[in-house]
């Protein structure tokens, strides 16, 4: 499976949802 | 993933402002969002790719029962059930599968008979305590 290619902004990712109709899966990560 | 979500990482450290919008506490934390930012389910801590998995699904399943797209709804929460049926997800699936079918359908025998299936399936699930009061439907 190829690795999903995460945005890292929530304005472009609404943006990117609305036109492909999708919902937007948010993952807040932390590197220790 | 990419078929039903747009991806979106968030540096903890770093987005002081979404951290606190989304009174995030703890990393990861997996948030389903609609395109106008509204969250619709969460879930915090790593997971096996099975119950990982499970969790999108039912966030997918979420949203559109939220969004009253309920034939979408009983799409995923079907799925889910049966390609996902062990994950702590299902037995929350499988309550708002009968939901769906009941806000789509009107009959209240669905949330009756879906009380059924939650005990038999899930019986100590806090899911299926939930569903106990339909007992009292008539029929």
């Amino acid at each position: 499976m190829a690795k999903p290619k995460w945005e890292a902004s929530l304005t472009t990712a609404k943006a990117k949802a609305k036109k492909e109709k999708k919902l937007i899966l948010m993952d807040f990560y932390n590197k220790l | 993933m990419e078929k039903s979500f747009v991806p979106l990482q968030i540096d903890f450290n770093k987005n002081k402002a979404l951290v606190n919008r989304f009174s995030v506490k703890w990393t990861p934390t997996i948030i389903v969002l609609d395109v106008n930012g509204d969250e619709h389910h969460r879930f915090v801590g790593f997971l096996p790719p099975e119950d990982f998995i499970g969790q999108m699904v039912l966030g997918n399943g979420k949203a559109e029962f939220n969004l009253e797209h309920f034939e979408q709804a009983i799409q995923c929460f079907q799925e889910l059930l049966v390609r996902y049926p062990k994950t702590d997800a299902a037995p929350e699936a499988q309550y708002y599968l009968g939901v769906a079918k009941y806000k789509a359908s009107h009959d209240p025998k669905e949330l009756k008979s879906n009380l059924e299936i939650l005990q038999r399936e899930y019986p100590s699930s806090e899911w299926s305590k939930k569903a106990q009061v339909y007992a009292l439907i008539p029929g």
